[in-house]
């Protein structure tokens, strides 16, 4: 652990160790001073939007507090540290890396990996590195008709604009994928982005050492109708509408007006926010843990709730005519987890739309490693 | 054992579950179509099955033997039995197991009988789908845990809804049996239709002089609480626990007090049609029914009276001596917890009003069935003289319509109303002995005449009371001066018949009382057929029981029926309630739905799903594992997996589909 110790910055007197970071409260008793005992953290982004990194804003004042108890060694987002920064850091020395977005590219599976190496607990940050997330509905096209519909029919690629000696853009990979299907991830933090009453219970969990066992999801197991304000009278589905067509009841369930609202199927944390809000919940937080398949749980539940009138035979075909009504199934059901939850059908396989659907990490692809530049 | 059992194969035992699988030849009921031995060569190679065999029939006390001593002899922690449906043997095969010392709920049936070798050919891909089917059975028993059934405590009164025949002698039989029991009838007395009636075919007993006895016998019951004029408003709980609120209207004459003079309806000023004569009399806003009525009292019929609050009349109050008068008489609701319900609720005729084309409700003179017994009663309008209702006159051509309403599916009713055949033969016949020179017509489809001297009953009104039967049906009715003109065609002759008949009795249609939906709907029984009528559990095996733990039918209530059906019916519904009040405890099987409350986050999706209403939801869903019939309706609905059916979860269903869908190669050679 020598070669660890020297690695450490500047004004980091004494062992970290290899153990985990401990509990140190302001009004510790522990010897050991607080400057010195400010665990790292490292904030990265792939293939995201930035609200991730954003939503620490959210937190509001707490966050000035989280943000003296530790160190920040590595985040694009906030200053300008190069991948040469990260890749000088001894390995296990950052003790909790946070990355948000989806895994799109080779370069955000080189610089995941890397971080997975450097620090002691990788967190998935945000829909897109738990699930996959909005941009990992690209699924839905191969590599090939992404990058035809983009740069047009009979591309090719070129040499990089500045000659050999400069970077070439990294190449996309066959599918995005969630973190965990290319590093191994201790915790999740979900949410599109997630709210800051769940960051803040992350920070406080991180920062007082009372960490839960891995795999722990920083959000309730409970489905997010426990929360919700909202009332139900009638348990029956009549119709479906999509948000925009329906100004809705202020107080009723909006599954009950007939919009496709995923709080039965998504976990609670969020304090129901769309559903007070008058958005139907699409489903970011995740499923609940026992929901299995939350597309597949949803049609279950649908199918039970839909009603035209007395049962029987008359009714089958107009209840399935509400239920045609269902309009955008995978963008609907399964917003923020295509690459979790919707395994290719053969033919798309063979159509060369390839992800890894096991958490080992993608193979090394030909070219990597040649961009060396910013990560940023 | 017995030398024809098969050969036990015996793969290296294993940790973890030992599983035992008995394959029934069922005679040649499977063994002709599928492999048996192939099916347990095949099983005794699947994971977690150290003992497999087939026997030919594994139901036989020997077939039971070979299983009990296979658990003891390679302890067994679970045994498939791959015979037919678990609705026939569950019981047997589970209490078997339970003598040989395994937890009943640790057997398994594999239906590889209706569910394969009857509806299959025989040949390799049926016993490849006997395979299949009895691995997903080894998946469930691997998945199962042992289990208890619920032990449940139950009230000891019984409620019978309906004070006719059928819901009197039921009353009567559970009393008899020593349970308290809670009469509740709608209208002021007990006795039902079968008090308007006059004689009773096919003896021609008087009506009333052998029903009252059966009445006042109710009413004097130191077990039987009566509650006439009374209604059943709410039932809630469940097998052997319900709950009933019964409201009670006041009848503003106290039983105890009146003396039945009389004295009361002759001043009251109002004049209402008579329900009891079917409206070819008129009573008093204060009246009584019928002068045998249970209880014994006069009653006050708020809706026809002058007016109770402010007083307008008070007439009644005035003369009567006794002071049985009370106009402060309040409703009252009476609450019990009651652990079996008898419904006999009866029937209705189909209104006449419905029969255009006979010109029923717009001519006088085409009556119902019952109004004509009531012209026949020696208690009824006419005092017992045969009298048509628009001018007095005694008809003498009097033309009786059989299956009116009935057995006519474009129209009415598709159904035989049963009786009317009889009643029918039995009105011409008294006819015939009241007005010895008057002629009796019948327009009939089909006589049926099934029952204990019925068919010679018909017989004797057609030959010794010279009573026409014309075979074929009546196509108009209409008024000619003061004939009524009754067309029709003897399909026997091919000829056209007319009729100048004065009277026209029509055979109305039976249909189920009014109310029986909405009561049961308060029963929570979705057991209404489709006309309406009580359905029973099992039109063979369970004519007396309901879908609703706890509910039995008895009478007319349930079909159309004669006097003697709907008593035997009472006696075998009061003879279930009775076997349910003695029982020390109810048993309910364990396999029901069960809540993670840590996940139920109370969306409530479940609940309407469940055909019991076994679910309520506050904070998490409920469920009452007594209604609950284990169906698994709100563990399908449920979306987070908060929900789940004991023994039978998600996990093991997945188990199951995947041994039934995994290659079975090596079987289908064979």
């Amino acid at each position: 652990m020598r070669a660890e110790d020297e690695a450490r910055p500047k004004g980091s007197p004494d062992s970290m160790g290899p153990t985990p970071y401990v509990a140190r409260h302001e009004n510790s008793a522990s010897p050991v001073t607080r400057h010195a005992s400010r665990p790292k953290i490292a904030v990265y982004w792939t293939g995201s939007c930035g609200g991730c990194d954003v939503s620490f804003l959210e937190v509001g004042e707490a966050i000035v507090d989280i943000l003296s108890q530790v160190e920040i060694v590595f985040w694009p987002a906030l200053a300008d540290p190069k991948r040469e920064d990260l890749e000088a850091m001894p390995p296990g020395s950052i003790d909790v890396a946070l990355i948000n977005g989806t895994i799109r590219t080779e370069e955000n599976v080189e610089m995941v990996e890397l971080l997975r190496e450097k620090a002691k607990l990788v967190v998935a940050y945000g829909a897109c590195a738990h699930l996959g997330g909005v941009p990992s509905l690209a699924n839905l096209s191969t590599r090939e008709e992404i990058l035809g519909e983009v740069l047009g029919e009979g591309w090719r690629r070129g040499p990089p604009p500045g000659g050999p000696e400069e970077d070439a853009p990294p190449d996309l990979l066959p599918r995005a994928l969630p973190l965990s299907q290319v590093v191994r991830v201790d915790y999740t933090v979900p949410g599109c982005p997630p709210p800051a009453g769940l960051i803040g219970e992350f920070f406080n969990a991180f920062l007082s050492g009372e960490m839960p066992e891995p795999g722990y999801v920083f959000a309730k197991a409970k489905a997010l109708c426990e929360e919700c304000p909202r009332t139900r009278e009638e348990r029956v589905l009549k119709r479906i509408v999509r948000p925009h067509e329906l100004l809705p009841d202020p107080e009723e369930c909006l599954l009950d007006q007939g919009l496709i609202c995923l709080g039965p199927v998504t976990r609670g944390g969020c304090n129901a926010a769309c559903p007070q809000a008058g958005m139907p919940c699409t489903g970011c937080l995740g499923p609940t843990p026992k929901a299995g398949d939350p597309g597949l749980a949803m049609i279950s539940a649908l199918a039970s709730l839909v009603r035209a009138g007395e049962e029987g035979e008359e009714a089958i075909p107009k209840e399935d005519e509400i239920l045609d009504q269902l309009v955008d199934l995978i963008g609907t059901l399964y917003k923020y987890g295509v690459p979790t939850f919707c395994p290719l059908s053969p033919e798309r396989e063979r159509a060369g739309v390839r992800g890894k659907a096991s958490p080992s990490p993608v193979p090394s692809q030909p070219g990597r490693g040649r961009r060396k530049g910013g990560a940023a | 054992m017995s030398p024809k059992s098969g050969d036990a194969i015996r793969p290296s035992s294993r940790h973890g579950p030992r599983i035992g699988v008995f394959v029934c030849h069922c005679g040649h009921n499977i063994a002709g179509t599928v492999d048996v031995e192939k099916v347990a060569e095949a099983l005794a190679r699947y994971p977690g099955v150290v003992y497999s065999t087939h026997y030919d029939y594994m139901c036989s006390d020997p077939g039971q033997e070979l299983v009990k001593r296979a658990i003891k002899e390679h302890r067994l922690t679970g045994v498939v039995v791959a015979a037919c449906s678990p609705s026939m043997h569950e019981p047997t095969f589970r209490t078997a197991g339970e003598e040989a010392g395994l937890n009943p709920y640790l057997v398994e049936i594999a239906n590889i009988r209706e569910h394969c070798s009857w509806v299959h050919e025989a040949g390799p891909a049926t016993t490849d789908k006997a395979i299949r089917i009895t691995r997903a059975a080894v998946e469930k028993v691997r998945g199962n845990h042992p289990l208890e059934p619920l032990q449940i405590g139950h009230a000891e009164k019984c409620l019978v809804i309906g004070g006719g025949i059928a819901g009197i002698q039921a009353a009567l039989d559970v009393a008899e049996a020593g349970y308290e029991v809670l009469l509740v009838e709608k209208s002021p007395t007990i006795g039902g239709h079968m008090a308007q009636l006059s004689e009773t075919f096919p003896t021609l007993d008087c009506s009333q002089c052998i029903l009252t006895p059966k009445m006042v016998e109710a009413a004097r019951h130191p077990r039987i609480r009566l509650l006439t004029y009374s209604e059943v408003e709410e039932v809630s709980g469940f097998l052997g626990n319900y709950h009933v609120r019964i409201r009670k209207k006041p009848t503003y004459v106290d039983p105890e007090k009146c003396n039945l003079c009389g004295d009361c309806e002759e001043v009251c000023p109002v004049r209402v049609p008579n329900e009891f004569d079917r409206g070819l009399s008129e009573r008093g806003a204060i009246y009584i029914p019928f002068p045998q009525a249970v209880p014994s009292s006069y009653t006050l019929d708020e809706e026809a009276c002058l007016g109770l609050e402010p007083l307008r009349c008070s007439e009644c109050a005035r003369v009567c001596e006794v002071g049985a008068i009370d106009y402060d008489m309040q409703e009252e609701i009476i609450e019990e917890d009651v652990g079996a319900i008898i419904v006999a609720t009866g029937f209705e005729l189909y209104p006449k009003e419905e029969m255009a084309e006979y010109g029923a409700g717009r001519i006088p003179d085409v009556i119902d069935g019952l109004e004509f017994e009531r012209i026949l009663s020696a208690s009824g309008p006419t005092g017992g003289e045969v009298r048509r209702p628009s001018d007095g006159k005694v008809p003498k051509e009097v033309v009786f319509i059989q299956c009116s309403g009935s057995r006519d599916p474009e129209l009415h009713k598709p159904y035989c109303s049963k009786i009317c055949c009889m009643y029918t033969a039995k009105h011409a016949l008294l006819y015939r002995h009241l007005v010895p020179d008057g002629r009796a017509y019948v327009f009939y489809i089909d006589i049926r005449a099934g029952g204990k001297g019925y068919e010679e009953f018909v017989a004797r009104a057609m030959e010794e009371d010279r009573i026409l039967y014309l075979r074929g049906k009546v196509a108009k009715v209409f008024r000619e001066g003061d004939k009524v003109v009754v067309w029709g065609v003897d399909t026997l002759t091919g000829k056209r018949v007319e009729v100048k008949a004065d009277l026209v009795v029509l055979a109305q249609a039976i249909v189920p009382s009014p109310g029986v939906t909405e009561l049961a709907q308060r029963l929570h029984m979705s057991c209404l057929d489709e006309h309406g009528f009580l359905k029973e559990a099992h039109p063979k095996l369970r004519p007396l029981e309901t879908l609703a733990g706890g509910v039995f039918i008895a009478g007319a209530a349930q079909a159309p029926k004669d006097i003697p059906d709907a008593v035997a019916q009472a006696s075998g519904a009061a003879a279930k309630a009775i076997a349910l009040l003695s029982a020390p405890a109810l048993v309910h099987p364990p396999e029901v739905a069960i809540v993670d409350e840590e996940l139920c986050s109370g969306c409530g999706i479940c609940a309407p799903q469940c055909p019991y209403s076994a679910i309520t939801v506050e904070e998490v869903a409920e469920v009452n594992e007594v209604l609950c019939e284990g169906c698994g309706a709100c563990a399908a609905a449920c979306p987070s997996g908060a929900m789940s059916l004991r023994n039978l979860t998600d996990e093991q269903v997945l188990a199951m589909v995947r041994a039934a869908l995994k290659e079975a190669a090596e079987v289908t050679s064979g």
